[in-house]
């Protein structure tokens, strides 16, 4: 059972293993690993994937389906296809948002290229980013739900 | 949250929704908190950031709203 700090809940030595077998699955290959999968990269059986799935999900670090195996989410990147798309290093994401689209090139720490569009009028937007941030730009990126209440449904925010 | 080509298209809309619109961010404020936020979470160390470390990040590239307040955004089950 994990502990709980002031930053949440303490990850175990489990938590941290799947959470790199995921992160590493999507990293490598655009794609939501299995729970087969994780199982097999993390050397851990699928009972106590499926328990860190959990686990992950109260550190906010994964969502689930609700067959508790399927993985939606494990920001920034999406076990499902969105309107929100990246490139890079010859591998496809996809984006469960906006923010999301620029934090996956964050987190690889890789160049690469956001394909997106206008919300309202549905102009499509390729923005280019480099190391050190995306090219000029007057696009503008908005978030209609208040930081307070993103996890009531991170879905839909 | 979603990529407007202007604030006029965000105003749209909003509106066509009965929505209150929110502080627009700029690419680059986007891109910091992308990197304030994301930079370490493929490493074994990675994690979200807490809710009492969020006021600071979003200070830090100018989004000191309320709306980025996440006063009441605690773990919970």
């Amino acid at each position: 059972m994990a502990g709980v700090s002031k930053e949440g809940p303490m990850p175990t030595e489990t938590d941290v293993q799947v959470k790199l077998a995921i992160y590493r699955e999507f990293a490598e290959t655009g794609r939501a690993p299995s729970c087969e999968r994780v199982a097999g990269r993390a050397g851990l059986s699928t009972d106590r994937v499926r328990d860190a799935f959990q686990s992950l999900r109260s550190q906010r670090l994964l969502v689930v389906e609700s067959d508790g195996a399927s993985i939606r989410m494990a920001p920034p990147f999406s076990g499902v296809p969105t309107d929100h798309r990246v490139e890079s290093g010859g591998v496809e994401y996809y984006a469960n948002c906006a923010w999301d689209a620029l934090g996956i090139l964050a987190a690889l720490k890789r160049p690469g290229l956001v394909r997106s569009r206008c919300a309202q009028s549905g102009e499509p937007l390729d923005l280019v980013v480099g190391e050190n941030g995306p090219e000029p730009s007057t696009w503008l990126y908005h978030c209609l739900v208040p930081a307070s209440r993103w996890w009531e449904d991170i879905v839909f925010t | 949250m979603l990529f407007f080509r202007s604030e006029e298209m965000a105003k749209a809309w909003c509106e066509a929704r009965g929505a209150t619109i929110r502080p627009l961010v700029t690419m680059d404020q986007l891109w910091a908190l992308s990197t304030r936020w994301y930079s370490t979470r493929l490493d074994p160390e990675g994690r979200r950031p807490t809710a009492e470390e969020m006021p600071a990040i979003f200070a830090s590239i100018g989004l000191d709203d309320e709306h980025w307040n996440p006063k009441s955004d605690r773990f919970g089950p």
